[in-house]
This record gives C-alpha cells, structure tokens and sequence, in this order.
C-alpha cells in the first residue's frame, strides 16, 4: 500500500513554477475521455479547498512564521489550482463545463459512497448521490435547450441521464442539513478522507454556480443556476457537519495534504492521457513535499506524529471514476423518497419541510420544474440517456412525447 | 426538433454547430465510407452555414449599436482561413495521406470560429435584433438548405471526387441567391 509518509517528494523551495511551466495546454473537448475532465474538475477542487483552508487557517494564528509558511506552502498548492483549472478548455462553454461538474458529482460521490466503512456516513452520501444526479439531468435539458447540443456529447453514456430526486424537493429547512459529525477518535481514516474529498468537490460546485449563472442572457438558465447554487449550500453544510470539529488547525492541515497525495496517486494509476498523468505525477510529488512541511508543523506546534492522524498503514485503494449505472439505479429504487429529519432521514413531508417549501416556492413553479417544462414545450420531450432501460421509479419515467420533425 | 414558428436564425445556427461538431468527429475518427459521407455532408453544410453567416449575420452584426467592425472582420477572417483548408482537403480527398492532420486543423478553427460567434456575436443580436426579425431570417437560412443537394452528384464515382470536382462554387452560388432572395423579401 502507497504510504505518502514514507516519501520526500520534492521540496516546498523546488515548487515554484515559471510562466511558461504554467502555461499548460488544455484538453481537447471533442476527444477527451469524459473520466479525465472528471479528474481535473475534482482536483481543482480538491486544491481550492487546500487555499480557502489555509488561509482560514492563517487568519486564525497569530505567529509570523507559522503563517509564513502557510502563505509558502499555499503559494505552491494556488499554481497546482491554476495549472489544473486552466487544463479545461476555452472552447467548452459554461453549460458544458456544469455537466462535467454534475459528472463528477454523481460518479465520484457513488464511488465513496461504495467504499465508505461507516454505515451513517455511507447514508449521508447515498442521500446526496441522487440529488445530484437530478441536477444533471436539468442542466442537461437546459443545454439543448441554450446550446442546441446534447449532453451526450460530454458525459458520453458513461453516466445515465434521467431525473433523481426532484430538485423540488431538495429543499429543506436549514437546520434539517447539519448532520452528526464522527468521532474523530474513532472512525476509520478512510472515512476522513472520504469526507474531505466531498466536501470539497461539492464546495467548488456552489462556488462555480454562484459566480458563473449570471453569465447567461436566457432567464431560465439565470433562475436554474440560482436554484441549483443553493441546493449545492446546502450540500457543503451537509457534508461538512460530518467532520468533527474536535480536529484541530495542525491535524486538519496533515489531513488535506494527506487526502491530496491519496487523490494526486489515484489518479496518477487511472489516468488514460499520459499529458494529463505527468501532472498527476509531478503534483503528487510536490503533495509529498507539502506533507512533509504539514508533519513538521504538527510536531513542533502540537506535539505528535503524522501517524497518529491518518495512521502508518497508507492510503486507502485507489479512488477511480467509472459508471455507476447499476448502484445508482438501486439507490433510485429504493431512497428516491427519502427526506432529512433533525440528524436523521425520514419518509414522511414533516411540518418544517413543508414551512420551507411554502416560503421559497410560494405557490409557483421553481426553476428546475420549468425547465423540464420549456424543453417539452419546444422539443416535444425531455433530454434523457437511459441505457441501462426505463427509469426503476415508475412516476419518474418519461412521459410520451414525440420530437416533432 | 423544434417548432419552425418559434425558431430564430440564431438557434438554427447554433442546431447547424451542433450538427458540424458531429460530423467532424465522424469525418475524423470512421473511417472507409462512413467517413467520406461525413465529409461530403460536412462541405455542403459548411457551404450553406458559412454563406448565410457571410450574406446575413455578418452584415447585420455591423449595424448593431456600439463598434462591431473589428469583430466582424475577425469572423471573416477565420472563415476565409478555413475555406482554404477546406479546399486543400477537398483537393487531396479523404484517402490521402495529408486528410487526418488537416482534419484536425480545419475541426479546431471552425469550433472556434464557432464559439466566438456564441459567446460575442450572438448574444447581441439577440438583445439589439426585434425577435420577429431573427424569425423571418431563419426562413432564409432555411431555404439555403433547401437548395444544397444532400448529396453533391448522387450516384457518381465518390463524394469527394464530386466535391473535387468543382461543386462547391456552384453550389455556393445557388445557396447565396437563395439567401439574398428570402432574406430581402
């Protein structure tokens, strides 16, 4: 097993990367494997969340050199951001990067959900799962409706397209969204990561859509970007409310650079680009280094050892992007009605879920239904992929409808 | 498809992107007679796309409020590059040695040429163009559709030798009459 503790990696004072190391060339929309954007789109955010973190971190520590070294290290982690950030394409537009976002969302939270130890935790991510899953399949009716494309051209029939839980229902009185945190203590350290790594991709999805639907003109992608952002918050206070907050400032730090090495080595053993998998190669040695800063700061300012965070044994098997299809149909079967209670999930539309539906709705149709409803009105039907068959929730399958000639 | 009575010029171009993104994958990665049909199909749509731009969007671009001249200049520029790649591949065929590379180079200029138009040209006309007007021009577009052949030459030798062999011009012409007829009407 990859053991991130026992390398050296490359030095935090060999990081520092030229214009021209920066200027990377981006992928080719046409001919990408749909899994590499994928793997860009997570890291990306996987690397915003180590700045947004560090500089948390800085703000709450006064000592000069501790935050000297943060800012070195945060320097290093902003230029590994901008080098897999600007691998994505000039040519791809807004919408299409959103369905390689939802992309991710669906098949990178199925994985962890798969492989996640702890019952309450696996349960926290089947929840999401299929929420975003809804989403996708709303942007995907927007972009033939905007773009004349089919969302087939970037998700390729590697992930299904067809409602989830309806976007209608996702939303919930706040406090319903905290969730129980575990047991820093006694949890499996997968389980840490697995949170992390969530965590993190669903918080650049917020951030992307609450900065880049006001781009569009057509109000209905304007509203739909509205709604979805919001959604999304509500994910990060989801997903976040999982980690405990015993975990101070020194061991969180380890363990985002520990999550970082796990993510950079992963993808480094999946990827089909070679271009692409020199740079999850050189970045997970730069992690490396990283680490090595993060374990001197935790012994010297707190006074224990890397292995008693994430502990001696390495990281978990390799996380890999691959189709879903058959879980994901199984969760549909079985928890498309399920709804959030205090800490817990319930089956039933309690009095706070309805306070919430009445003042955000108000009597009206949100976003997410009209869409669906504009694209029927102008195509005849809805923008699906279902390959595996018709939807397993019968009120959800499509309606007949015929695409007029 | 969509309604005819709804559908504007712009969203007809934008199902005409679409439809060029496909063939070029088609026309760059098949290969024997799947890639020689979506070549053929690829030159009569560029020719029917790129004339009702040059004889319609282009020229209602400049009158719109604001500087539009350099942008305009920009898009023609990019058209005038890509038709002489076009003609380079048309010349070769599609078996010849030369056809992947110059495929690749044509598909990169003409999605790009294709997003500027998304992102800086279409959106003005849409705010700045009466929507009743965008309507009325996708007629013209529509018809130089109408008379494009959907296949240049049915029945001879190749596609690609009937587009060698001199088609495009003809066909151009009979598209740009075709537009300036619907258009001004």
């Amino acid at each position: 097993m990859f053991n991130p503790l026992d390398h050296k990696g490359i030095p935090l004072d060999k990081q520092v990367r030229s214009w021209r190391e920066l200027d990377v060339e981006p992928i080719d929309p046409e001919a990408v494997d749909p899994y590499t954007r994928c793997r860009i789109i997570t890291m990306n955010g996987i690397e915003t969340e180590a700045i947004l973190f560090s500089h948390q971190f800085a703000r709450n520590n006064a000592d000069v050199d501790v935050r000297r070294q943060l800012a070195f290290t945060r320097y290093a982690e902003s230029q590994q951001q901008r080098v897999v950030n600007w691998l994505l394409p000039g040519l791809a537009s807004v919408l299409e990067t959103t369905l390689g976002y939802e992309q991710v969302a669906v098949d990178l939270t199925a994985w962890v959900a798969r492989h996640e130890p702890d019952p309450y935790l696996r349960q926290a991510y089947e929840f999401g799962v299929l929420e975003d899953f809804d989403h996708l399949y709303r942007y995907a009716n927007l972009y033939e409706m905007v773009e004349r494309r089919k969302a087939e051209k970037v998700v390729d029939a590697l992930t299904e397209v067809m409602p989830g839980r309806p976007t209608v229902v996702e939303h919930r009185h706040p406090f319903d969204e905290v969730r129980t945190p575990y047991d820093k203590n006694a949890v499996d350290a997968q389980s840490k990561l697995n949170a992390l790594t969530i965590l993190s991709a669903e918080q650049q999805v917020m951030i992307y859509y609450m900065n880049v639907g006001p781009q569009y003109m057509e109000p209905i992608a304007r509203q739909l970007y509205q709604e979805i952002s919001l959604i999304e918050q509500e994910h990060v206070t989801h997903y976040e409310s999982l980690l405990d907050a015993g975990e101070n400032w020194w061991e969180r730090l380890l363990t985002h650079e520990y999550n970082e090495c796990w993510l950079y080595h992963s993808f480094m053993e999946q990827e089909s680009d070679p271009r692409i998998r020199a740079i999850w190669e050189l970045h997970l040695q730069m992690e490396l280094g990283q680490l090595q800063v993060a374990a001197d700061l935790l012994r010297r300012y707190d006074g224990r050892e890397p292995e008693q965070i994430v502990g001696s044994a390495g990281v978990p098997e390799p996380l890999r992007f691959e189709p879903n299809k058959e879980y994901l149909r199984h969760l549909l079967a079985t928890q498309i009605d399920l709804n959030k209670l205090g800490e817990g999930y319930v089956r039933e539309a309690h009095e706070r879920f309805e306070w919430m539906q009445e003042q955000l709705h108000a009597g009206e149709q949100p976003p997410s239904e009209r869409v669906i409803g504009m694209h029927r009105d102008e195509f005849g039907d809805e923008y699906r992929i279902e390959t595996e068959g018709p939807h397993p929730v019968e009120s959800l399958r499509a309606r007949e409808g015929t695409r007029r000639a | 498809m969509p309604d005819d009575t709804t559908e504007d010029v712009v969203d007809l171009l934008l199902d005409q992107h679409a439809r060029i993104e496909e063939l070029f994958l088609l026309a760059a990665g098949a290969g024997g007679r799947t890639r020689a049909d979506a070549f053929a199909e690829l030159v009569r749509l560029l020719a029917v796309h790129e004339t009702a731009e040059e004889e319609i969007i282009h020229p209602l671009s400049r009158t719109l409020p604001g500087d539009n001249d350099a942008m305009v200049d920009e898009r023609l520029r990019e058209e005038r590059a890509a038709k002489e790649t076009l003609a380079a591949l048309i010349d070769g065929g599609v078996d010849s040695p030369g056809f992947e590379t110059g495929i690749m180079l044509l598909r990169t200029s003409v999605l790009e040429h294709a997003r500027y138009e998304e992102r800086y040209e279409f959106p003005r006309l849409r705010r700045h163009v009466p929507p009743d007007r965008l309507r009325q021009l996708a007629v013209a577009v529509r018809a130089a559709e109408a008379v494009a052949p959907t296949r240049p030459h049915p029945g001879a030798e190749s596609a690609t030798a009937n587009l060698a062999a001199g088609v495009p011009l003809a066909v151009v012409d009979r598209i740009r009459d075709a537009v300036r007829g619907a258009a001004g009407s």
